[in-house]
């Protein structure tokens, strides 16, 4: 129980701080300390932060950072993607994606830092 | 038109388990310029509907492990609620500052798990070899 709360407290933490990055904190931890695969880590990490998201969203938006113009069309294109992504992800190998993800993080967080 | 492609690019992502929302702040905020606590919270909004999809589809066919992510989940309101109310109140500088060293973090993680991978693969393919 003290591992679950600490993960939630965790990652609820990053997701409240950044508004993203709670997902690469909670899946893996789930693989290893839970024993999960890949698809129930998955599911239930969305399913945990949905309401971290919602509660840090309430803060933002009484602070009004929320631009409803650039977080809609965000989001039509994000349903969009979804399902492109699930066509492609078929074809694609997981390990090249993974490289180009690896060399795009690298890059901005040296520039986000500088 | 940029907006919609960002969010293309993340919804792709995203299905890969990899941090859709991460590049999608990134894009937003490194390369549009956008405000840091803006990209944050626009992430906030395209999780909310991508999420409740995907969460109808997984309960479905009974992919959430119930006993780990209701206490979780609760536990992480409380964690969000001291990050969130952190965030706002930080300048847009050091927040940035914390958002980059933290990716960094993640950044070496990912590749330790690439190499991990790697080195599993490489392990079956020898066993598989051996065994021919």
């Amino acid at each position: 129980m003290i591992k679950k709360i600490l993960i939630g407290i965790i990652a609820g933490f990053i997701s409240g701080l950044f508004a993203a990055g709670g997902g690469m904190i909670v899946v893996p931890a789930f693989v290893h300390m839970f024993k999960m695969d890949e698809a129930e880590a998955r599911a239930t990490c969305i399913f945990a932060i949905l309401p971290m998201v919602i509660a840090s969203g309430l803060f933002y938006y009484a602070n009004d950072y929320i631009d409803w113009n650039i977080g809609i069309k965000c989001a039509i294109g994000g349903i969009i993607g979804g399902v492109l992504g699930a066509k492609l992800l078929k074809k694609l190998s997981d390990k090249i994606l993974k490289i180009i993800f690896i060399i795009f993080l690298g890059y901005v967080s040296v520039k986000m830092i500088i | 038109m940029l907006e919609f492609l960002t969010g293309i690019i993340s919804g792709i992502i995203s299905g890969t388990g990899m941090g859709g929302g991460t590049v999608l702040i990134l894009i937003l905020s490194v390369f549009m310029g956008i405000d840091q606590h803006i990209a944050q919270a626009t992430n906030l909004v395209f999780f909310i509907p991508t999420s409740i999809s995907a969460i109808v589809t997984t309960i479905k066919e009974k992919l959430i492990n119930w006993k780990v992510g209701v206490p979780v989940a609760i536990s992480g309101i409380i964690g969000a609620i001291i990050g969130a109310k952190i965030s706002v109140n930080m300048d847009v500088k050091h927040l940035k500052k914390y958002f980059g060293y933290f990716l960094i973090l993640i950044t070496i993680f990912e590749i330790y798990s690439l190499i991990k991978t790697y080195k599993k693969d490489y392990k079956t393919n020898n066993n598989v070899k051996e065994k021919l």
